[in-house]
């Protein structure tokens, strides 16, 4: 198993025709995922790389009794393929799509929240099980073996590009991932760090977490704080990037867009504080992952 | 999120119908005292910035006459506000307060959802009045699919213990005032205070809205009050912030964002995001010192990285160039290359005298690869870590102008 995505996962693509979505449906597709269909209005009919192409969500649910999917459109039409997508069943939406107004996110969660819908993102690189050569969004790349091979460790990350890079560090300690998730760079998202970390606690094939965060949000908080009422009881290894911006004037954004500093809210130091005190393996140089995976997991 | 000034938002919150007091810009001493005598009234005077606090900095002044209007103008034109210049004053009619409240809409980050925040107590910080007298203070959540009711408006004033005519013009300006952020994909708007005048009628004092750099497209009657990409800055862009900006924008293919530095002397050009602030603080830790920092990202074709490129290179100090993505998952290396290499070569750097260390992994890598070494720059793939290729990077710098000196 991996969490979110496995042998009944069937995949739709909204916004199949665009061009940043055509080179995701063939880096996916070469990597072996299976997709089951594309929407894109009025292109019905046509095919992307093999995949048929329909107007809307329910008919691709009718003909091929798809269950999720990756959502690749204009940010000012993201809205509105998401709740298409919910309004047919779909039960997990990964929204790749950045630079959505913050009124259609807000509106965009919680309508997935009502349905209990979960999403991914938005402004997310997407999720890889390489067990399964299941491939959500343009993570990986045309090249996924590079970074990210199968084994025991999840992987989840503010930042699209960490989530390659430290799945790359746990290939070099000599592990491999049981599921990679860009939880997207946005202060607003679907699923944040510790609703992950319950779904990783679940999965009997993921034996540790390493998360990668940046500044701003509560997310590290809100994961200490689940770790510490027990609800996480694996080893958690935390990387928080960003330590120069608290010697930044405050209101300064550098990074994600969610990665700002007001006060002691967000604060890197604050972050590993709160990590360290529920028990978490807070690393403060991103090169002492390596030992310190090879350290704990030998332990367990 | 842009700023609007606040003539801006006083104009977009009339044109609802939310009253505020009678405003004229003035851009000299002179102009602010040609107002007051023609209005024949005491006059509010504010410095017409960007930013929050201004009473607090003495950017608020109070004037009775022409001459006294004056010379508070002049005074507060020299004034520079939380990093901005004052180039412009509000004059404004001087309101007869009988007491001051606060309202406002935003986001709540972590419920997901718009909130309101209105106070009977205005005029004052609402961090610390949530923390001093909770009970005068309300936060109200907001259906983003149904809005806000004018009845739920009401309740939210009469439990603050609002009654009368004043509660019903409360009502019907927060109700006005929520369908304004909501059709200006208003980050913020706030008025502080809103004040209830001795004559019994509710006016919004003073207002900050700022409006989503996002959703700037649906809104083109915004043009030119707000400033894009000024939400990611604590002061005003610098000219070659401004520059960057205009190279960004040239084309809509990958993403980069620039932000100078004091000092420094590491250029320095870095993944998008995540992999900026840990390339930025692996720096820090082996004692470099970055002069900026620049997030690229996405797939930015060769004219941007070439400009971007020549930017970073043009602040004066910079006597190195670092760059250093994490192992990407579509940008491509070679086009990163061919950028970097041209910006190199038209500037005549010599890496040999000029230490260039770029680490970056991904699409099209063994081609980068070739670019790279080929014009004698420092190149490390997937076989070393960010935080080596930092450590590198700064013994290189340490190396070259040891030698230089």
């Amino acid at each position: 198993m991996s969490i979110l995505v496995g042998p009944d996962t069937r995949i739709v693509v909204q916004g199949i025709t665009g061009r940043e979505a055509q080179m995701v449906v063939k880096h996916s597709l070469d990597y072996g995922t299976s997709l089951s269909a594309g929407v894109t209005p009025g292109k019905k009919g046509q095919s992307v790389h093999g995949i048929p192409v329909y107007d809307t969500v329910k008919e691709a649910v009718l003909q091929h009794g798809v269950n999720t999917s990756l959502v690749v459109v204009p940010p000012l039409f993201v809205l509105d393929a998401v709740l298409e997508a919910i309004a047919h069943g779909i039960r997990l939406i990964v929204v790749t799509s950045e630079n959505i107004p913050q009124m259609d996110t807000v509106k965009m969660l919680a309508a997935a929240r009502q349905a209990g819908v979960r999403i991914i993102g938005p402004n997310t690189v997407g999720l890889i099980s390489p067990k399964h050569r299941i491939k959500l969004g343009s993570i990986g790349g045309d090249n996924p073996e590079r970074c990210f091979v199968p084994g025991s460790i999840g992987v989840i990350s503010r930042s699209g590009g960490m989530t390659a890079e430290t799945s790359w560090m746990i290939k070099r300690a000599g592990f491999g991932v049981s599921t990679s998730i860009g939880i997207g760079g946005d202060a607003l998202i679907g699923s944040n760090i510790a609703q992950l970390l319950e779904l990783f606690e679940s999965d009997p094939e993921t034996s540790a977490v390493v998360t990668f965060s940046e500044p701003g949000t509560a997310f590290e908080e809100g994961a200490a704080e689940f770790v510490k009422q027990g609800k996480f009881t694996k080893p958690l290894i935390s990387y928080i990037a960003g330590r120069f911006t608290e010697q930044m004037p405050e209101g300064t954004v550098f990074g994600h867009a969610g990665a700002m500093i007001s006060g002691e809210f967000g604060r890197p130091s604050v972050k590993m504080r709160k990590l360290r005190e529920a028990g978490a393996h807070v690393i403060d140089h991103y090169d002492d992952m390596i030992d310190v995976l090879q350290r704990t997991l030998r332990l367990n | 999120m842009g700023k609007l000034l606040e003539h801006h938002s006083k104009r977009i919150i009339k044109q609802h119908n939310v009253p505020v007091p009678l405003n004229w810009v003035a851009s000299t001493g002179q102009e602010a005292a040609e107002i007051t005598k023609q209005f024949g009234k005491r006059v509010v005077l504010k410095a017409l910035v960007p930013v929050g606090k201004r009473g607090k900095h003495g950017a608020i002044q109070f004037a009775s006459t022409a001459e006294e209007a004056e010379a508070l103008t002049n005074q507060l034109l020299g004034m520079t506000v939380r990093y901005f210049p004052v180039d412009q004053v509000l004059v404004e009619e001087c309101l007869d307060i009988a007491e001051e409240w606060y309202v406002s809409i935003t986001l709540d980050r972590n419920k997901q959802l718009p909130v309101i925040i209105a106070a009977t107590e205005g005029g004052v910080e609402v961090e610390e009045l949530v923390k001093r007298q909770p009970d005068r203070i309300r936060m109200v959540h907001v259906d983003p699919f149904t809005g806000l009711q004018p009845y739920q408006a009401k309740e939210i004033w009469s439990d603050l213990g609002l009654t009368g005519k004043a509660l019903v013009q409360a009502s019907d300006i927060l109700f006005k005032l929520y369908d304004v952020c909501v059709n200006y994909d208003c980050d913020i708007l706030e008025i502080n205070p809103l004040v209830l005048t001795r004559t019994g009628e509710v006016v919004a004092a003073a207002s900050v809205m700022g409006v989503d750099d996002a959703a700037a497209s649906r809104h083109p009657e915004l043009k030119g009050m707000v400033e894009v990409g000024g939400e990611r800055s604590w002061r005003p862009l610098t000219e070659l912030e401004k520059q960057m900006v205009a190279v960004n924008d040239a084309d809509y293919r990958g993403t980069a964002r620039y932000t100078e530095m004091d000092g420094g002397d590491i250029g320095f050009m870095c993944g998008g995001g995540g992999g900026s602030l840990l390339c930025f603080d692996a720096l820090l830790k082996h004692g470099g010192s970055p002069a900026n920092y620049t997030e690229t990202g996405g797939n930015p074709p060769e004219e941007k990285v070439y400009g971007l490129t020549k930017g970073i290179l043009s602040k004066p100090g910079v006597k190195g160039l670092f760059v250093a993505h994490n192992i990407t998952n579509n940008t491509q290396i070679d086009v990163m290359a061919r950028g970097i290499v041209k910006a190199i070569q038209e500037i005549g750097i010599d890496p040999q005298k000029f230490p260039v260390v770029v680490r970056e992994a991904g699409v099209n890598d063994e081609e980068g690869k070739r670019i790279f070494e080929a014009a004698n720059i420092t190149y490390f793939g997937d076989d070393v870590t960010i935080e080596t290729a930092a450590r590198l990077m700064v013994e290189r710098m340490k190396e070259v102008y040891a030698c230089q000196s």
